[in-house]
């Protein structure tokens, strides 16, 4: 069974799903099943696309033949076929947890509607993981952002629909910016498609750095804006905090990520290390990256909203990735990538428990959650050891990153960068570790604190379980992963 | 002096689509009414596929219809335009999405003034 279609099937499933949730027009009840299935048969492709390239190799698939001076193509390697898993199984099991939480939050025939909205974001961040042609990628980012706008103002209230125009106007004028780029790189190459720019830019930098170094300054500000990075971030603590929390997590742990997987695209698929280097441009990431780091934790700790809390963390965490992709070498690479899956673990049990938090208490003030620990004690298990991994406590994955990412660091002779981890560390050790206390360890006001347990539906409890424990088994065994992406990264640097 | 004016009304296509490209951001980033920050929105957008499309155009150069008759057969490239029509049918839903969204505003603040949703806004978190 070696078919070199099954990306494209995965991709093509989730698509037709979409638009068939509305078409089919049942309950919502029965099309649960339907939509666990589609997912896990994407999955189940997905994961046969990662072992046909690990047995075979790469390859690129042109859509229906065309020459890829033309057409579109899509690159299926070790890199995406990978990230797509990722996203695929976040993705599940996010999805799992929706059904009883959406069922709270939003009208019941606005359910269907939602889940083909999913749908659809899961698809468009699957394509850019694949895709391996410029302008596929804008149309892709487009249709996420659309998407991700639309889950978060499905939410009936005020404040979403202000926030998500907020987040639909600035990301907009983040993928015009990269559009602008796109085109800019389009007048020196004269190619869509990756692989063919990079032989042309290669050749021809010299003649027209400048309009490179434009190009790449427009594209990276849009991709900077749309994955938040520090100074472009305003969006996000709003949008993310009033969405519904399982589109918080979807929008947190996977969509600013795929922003990222554009910017490896670009910078090295694209541009390719030479270039970047002598450009100068890794001085400018790194230093944003910097910035984020810090001014991110130090934003959160003025938070009362929990979920605004997990927000501006978001952006710190952030701040690692493009810090370890700043570095352009292939520890930093690896680094980031590693960190990238462990945020999304670990972000999206904190965002699913704080949403389990709103669903059986309705309380988002921090300082509501006195004792709570003794109420929700396995809710709370899980977002105290996605918190310890948050802040960096030895045995689980959020540790094993900043190991990773100090060592790129001190690799690339920059060891003030170390002491900068160290300090965003202890910052978000002040702004997660009160949360903590004052839920297991204060009294709290309306009840004595007797240890009962949560009494949430079971497909809440059982994905977020799952993530604290993929936080754990990572945190011990950060090699499982770490084979997989030290695969990945030879397709960007060599 | 003289060449540099040459040089801005033979590429007066692109020194165009930039000054419109400023000119959009400048209306998003300045105007309180929400409507408005779309109008601006819609001109950055006008401005990009006016640089693609400028990017494809050769001088002199004949629609890419094969054989269409003529001698001439130098062609204006095909592609950016092609791919233009897809960037305009995204802009379009954008602009519906976050036109339907500032009805949905509407309804909620009663006004689509920026500045007074924010006194609404405010004035609900203070009391």
């Amino acid at each position: 069974m070696d078919n070199i279609h099954f990306p494209i099937y995965s991709i093509v499933l989730l698509l037709t799903a979409s638009v068939l949730i509305p078409l089919l027009n049942i309950e919502f009840k029965k099309i649960k099943l339907f939509l666990v299935s589609v997912l896990a048969i994407a999955w189940l492709l997905t994961l046969k696309a990662l072992l046909y390239v690990y047995k075979v190799g790469s390859f690129t698939y042109n859509f229906g033949n065309w020459n890829e001076a033309i057409g579109v193509q899509l690159l299926v390697n070790e890199f995406s076929a990978f990230m797509s898993l990722f996203i695929l199984t976040l993705s599940l099991l996010i999805l799992i947890y929706s059904f009883k939480d959406m069922e709270h939050v939003i009208n019941n025939h606005k359910l269907n509607d939602y889940y083909t909205l999913v749908f659809i974001l899961i698809f468009s961040m699957i394509g850019i993981t694949y895709t391996n042609d410029l302008f596929n990628m804008y149309v892709f980012m487009e249709i996420l952002s659309l998407t991700s706008c639309s889950i978060v103002s499905i939410k009936n209230k005020k404040e979403t629909y202000m926030s998500s125009f907020r987040y639909l106007v600035i990301s907009t004028i983040g993928s015009l910016s990269i559009l602008f780029g796109i085109a800019m790189l389009y007048m020196v190459t004269g190619h869509l498609n990756i692989g063919k720019s990079y032989e042309i830019i290669s050749v021809a930098w010299q003649l027209f750095p400048t309009n490179i170094l434009t190009a790449v300054g427009f594209i990276l500000t849009g991709l900077a804006i749309k994955a938040a990075m520090f100074p472009l971030h305003v969006w996000l603590p709003d949008a993310h905090s009033s969405a519904p929390s399982a589109s918080s997590a979807l929008l947190s742990s996977l969509v600013v990520k795929v922003y990222i997987f554009s910017a490896y695209k670009i910078l090295f698929n694209v541009l390719g290390e030479t270039i970047v280097n002598a450009l100068g441009i890794p001085a400018f990431i790194t230093f944003f990256a910097a910035m984020g780091m810090i001014m991110g934790s130090v934003f959160a700790i003025g938070q009362k909203d929990i979920k605004r809390v997990l927000a501006y963390s978001s952006v710190a965490q952030l701040g690692y990735i493009f810090l370890g992709l700043g570095l352009v070498s292939t520890d930093g690479l690896a680094a980031s990538m590693f960190h990238i899956i462990s945020h999304g673990l670990m972000k999206s049990a904190l965002f699913l428990s704080a949403g389990a938090i709103i669903y059986y208490k309705d309380k988002r003030n921090i300082n509501d959650l006195d004792g709570i620990g003794y109420e929700m004690p396995i809710t709370m298990l899980v977002f105290t050891v996605a918190a310890l991994g948050m802040i960096g406590i030895p045995g689980i994955n959020g540790f094993m990153s900043k190991i990773y990412l100090s060592f790129a660091v001190l690799g690339a002779d920059k060891p003030i960068y170390l002491i900068l981890i160290l300090v965003s560390s202890f910052l978000n050790a002040i702004y997660y570790l009160p949360i903590i206390i004052s839920a297991f360890l204060k009294e709290s006001k309306e009840r004595k604190n007797i240890m009962v347990l949560d009494k949430l539906p079971k497909t809440m409890i059982v994905p977020m379980v799952i993530l604290a424990l993929g936080s754990l088994i990572l945190g011990f065994y950060p090699h499982l992963i770490m084979e997989a992406i030290e695969k990945a990264v030879p397709t960007f640097l060599q | 002096m003289v060449e540099f004016i040459k040089s801005i009304i033979d590429n007066i296509n692109y020194v165009a689509s930039v000054a419109l490209f400023v000119i959009g951001l400048y209306t998003v980033l300045t105007h309180s009414n929400l409507l408005k920050k779309v109008i601006g929105l819609n001109i950055m957008e006008t401005a990009i596929f006016l640089f693609f499309v400028s990017i494809g155009y050769v001088n002199e150069g004949r629609s890419p219809i094969i054989n269409l008759g003529g001698d001439k057969m130098l062609y204006i490239n095909p592609l950016p335009s092609a791919i233009i029509l897809t960037g305009i049918v995204v802009a379009v839903s954008i602009t519906a999405y976050s036109l339907s969204l500032i009805i949905k505003i509407h309804e909620a603040y009663g006004t689509i003034d920026l500045n007074e949703i924010m006194e609404i806004k405010g004035e609900k978190s203070n009391g």
